[in-house]
């Protein structure tokens, strides 16, 4: 039995006047990977902020977990985004960006920081400041603290930006495993393997598959 | 052999120079000329009623007491311009020379001789400043200005030998630990003038005759003549990458300065100074949500243990100051001043609420709540303001200058500066869309100054009862005191509520 954990309707966004998304619609259900494909400009982005509750729609209705989103706590504890590069904390080395994410949250992590080091091939720059590692390295660490976090639902914005041919592959797997557990990705990409592993939609076409 | 090489490569220079001029940005008009000399009139009515005043009161000998504090702040100033001379470079040039001339077959000691001319002008700008000081602590009991110039030539000395050791140091390694012995050397002297020890030989120099004035103004002349030579010769020999690194850094502090956006400037010295360290990952404590967020301010504090040692020992600079006589109980500016240094101590632990505030990415990857997180993040300021501000006050306490309870003041306006230094860490860039006030002394931009004003406004408002206190010389007042303890808490505790709903 599905869930639907977005439900978006006639959504339409306009940003400086350019209209990016006209009528868009989609609907995911729990445990499924969805990859937003489409060419630059056509909006991929734009709709993963609306979905993270970051960019208001300027028509229609976007429900995550049955609400509108909202950028608050409780929405943070449920959702996990990863979108440009996040700015790390200064004075904190890459193994101690992950053992804070595992520490500020309350449930049971998906992986242990030792189990994250090594399935994302971090630990042997686990001492090194994220400023110092290259930028697939760096891509590699926002993904392990995002994927390490407990989470029910993930939003990618081309997750692999900067990663190898192999990393890419591994991290089809690592969202084929994240779904088997129940959670929900949601993804825009530019890959094709990637865009394999899911259920491929177009923003251009108004939500429909590609 | 070819005209450039064989005059050394200046003129080529002079003509590239020429060609990038003809080709740059229209001639200054009339209004550019009218808004400098307006700039330069202004300057000269500001800093001039001081200096005439500093001036005329030369005369006549100073208090010994105040002689060794004043000669350790004019030493301090001394270390500092050396650090910061180190920090800057010195030597560099604009971004568009650091990409078309630097790595050129041009001669690099014509590339540089634009910036050595501004550093010289900076070096000898500093020394005057220097020197004036150095008369003003010693005092003149007579021959007022054999004494002056003697002072305005060590000073300048000091400062154009300083600015040469650090070219030199920046041309060849082997200069650098002279830099780092010559800022150590300044402090430990620094130290001896401020506990008073030196009081003889401050007298001495204080009283001594013209001859040997005369002596010592030669031989730091001598020195500084000597240096400056070597340094002359070495400005060719400054590796590229050398030149690039300050380059970069002097490019980020020019377009920080141009957007008016002072926030960049630290993350630049901030992730360098990471990028170059080397770190042991260290345990996450178990703690609640809201705290493990939090720890990474303290860790951060912790691994930086020479900024906290400067923090801390700046928390001596009132009582030194106090000494040396600027500072009186109805100075209200000098206490004020005590505010404003807690209000920076506090602003050293908020680095993580300034990163949030910046780039929330990671704020919303820990699912942390505004509201937890923010008073959770309060705390480590909170401690160092209350530490900061009370051992400030206890210092002027042992001068004589406030009452002996005052540092009981510490922990009472702490929470309201810790409110304002996360307020300040969260404030966003410069709103540049909001009006311009228009004066006969040129444009005002409301923007920077309400920028300047965030985070101030907070602070200020939760220490009116030791604003009050201080300005009405009432500090032993348990009861205004209590009423600082009440406000401070109540504007911290309003700053979080509120930040839990909106940023």
């Amino acid at each position: 039995m599905y869930e639907s954990i977005i439900t978006v309707t006639g959504l339409t966004v306009e940003l400086g006047g350019n209209p990016v998304l006209t009528g868009t619609r989609l609907a995911v259900a729990a445990g499924e990977i969805v990859a937003v494909v489409g060419p630059n400009g056509s909006g991929k982005s734009t709709l993963l902020r609306c979905l993270a509750g970051l960019q208001p729609a300027g028509e229609g209705t976007i429900e995550v977990f049955g609400a509108a989103p909202s950028d608050e706590g409780p929405f943070w504890r449920r959702v996990a985004l990863l979108a440009d590069e996040p700015a790390w904390y200064p004075g904190l080395t890459a193994r101690e960006h992950l053992e804070l994410m595992s520490a500020v949250h309350t449930g049971p992590s998906r992986l242990t920081v030792e189990d994250a080091l090594d399935v994302f091939d971090l630990r042997s720059r686990a001492d090194a400041p994220p400023l110092n590692l290259s930028t697939g390295q760096r891509q590699r660490l926002a993904l392990a603290a995002t994927l390490l976090r407990p989470s029910d639902l993930l939003l990618l914005d081309e997750p692999e930006r900067g990663l190898d041919a192999a990393f890419r592959e591994r991290l089809a797997g690592l969202l084929d495993a994240y779904a088997a557990e129940g959670g929900t990705v949601v993804m825009a990409t530019h890959d094709p393997l990637l865009a394999a592993h899911g259920r491929q939609v177009s923003p251009a076409t108004g939500g429909v598959p590609a | 052999m070819r005209p450039a090489e064989a005059d050394g490569g200046a003129r080529p220079v002079k003509e590239v120079r020429a060609f990038i001029a003809s080709r740059g940005r229209a001639p200054a008009s009339l209004l550019d000329r009218y808004v400098a000399g307006f700039g330069l009139v202004m300057g000269a009515a500001v800093v001039g009623r001081p200096i005439a005043s500093l001036l005329g009161g030369l005369a006549g000998a100073t208090d010994p007491s105040r002689a060794g504090a004043g000669t350790a702040l004019v030493l301090l100033a001394c270390a500092g311009y050396l650090a910061l001379a180190r920090a800057a470079g010195p030597v560099s040039v604009s971004g568009g020379d650091a990409s078309w001339l630097l790595l050129s077959p041009l001669d690099r000691r014509g590339v540089l001789a634009r910036p050595a001319r501004l550093l010289l002008a900076v070096a000898v700008a500093a020394g005057l400043l220097l020197g004036l000081g150095l008369a003003a602590v010693l005092g003149a009991p007579d021959h007022l200005v054999w004494r002056l110039l003697a002072a305005l030539v060590v000073g300048v000395s000091a400062t154009l030998g300083g600015m040469a050791l650090a070219v030199l140091a920046q041309a060849s390694a082997s200069w650098q630990s002279w830099v780092t012995a010559g800022v150590a050397v300044l402090v430990v002297l620094a130290l001896v003038a401020a506990s008073g020890q030196a009081r003889p030989a401050l007298s001495a120099a204080a009283h001594a005759p013209p001859a040997v004035l005369g002596a010592a103004a030669g031989a730091a002349a001598l020195a500084c003549g000597l240096l400056v030579r070597r340094a002359l010769a070495a400005l060719g020999r400054i590796p590229a990458r050398a030149l690039l690194a300050a380059s970069t850094r002097a490019g980020h502090v020019a377009t920080a300065a141009v957007r008016l956006d002072p926030g960049a400037l630290t993350w630049i010295a901030e992730d360098n100074h990471w990028r170059a360290r080397r770190l042991r990952s260290r345990r996450w404590p178990s703690l609640p949500g809201p705290l493990a967020l939090a720890w990474q301010d303290w860790l951060r504090l912790a691994r930086r243990p020479g900024r906290l040692a400067l923090v801390a020992g700046a928390a001596a600079l009132p009582a030194v100051l106090a000494q040396a006589g600027a500072v009186s109980a109805t100075a209200a500016l000098g206490m004020v001043g005590v505010l404003a240094g807690a209000l920076a101590a506090a602003s050293s632990g908020t680095a993580g609420a300034r990163r949030d505030g910046d780039n929330p990415s990671l704020a919303r990857l820990t699912g942390v709540g505004r509201g937890p997180a923010l008073a959770a993040r309060a705390l480590l300021p909170a401690l160092l303001a209350a530490a900061w501000a009370a051992a400030a006050f206890a210092g002027l306490a042992l001068t004589g200058t406030l009452p002996a309870t005052s540092w009981l003041w510490g922990p009472a306006v702490a929470p309201a500066l810790a409110a304002g230094a996360l307020r300040m860490a969260r404030r966003g860039p410069v709103d540049h869309s909001m009006p311009i006030i228009d004066t006969p002394g040129g444009a005002i931009p409301t923007g920077p100054l309400f920028w300047a004003l965030t985070g101030l406004d907070v602070a200020l408002i939760g220490c009116l009862p030791a604003v009050a206190a201080l300005l009405g010389g009432r500090m032993g007042d348990g009861s205004l005191m209590a009423a600082q303890a009440l406000a401070g808490v109540a504007v911290l505790a309003a700053y979080v509520l509120r930040a839990r709903r909106a940023r």
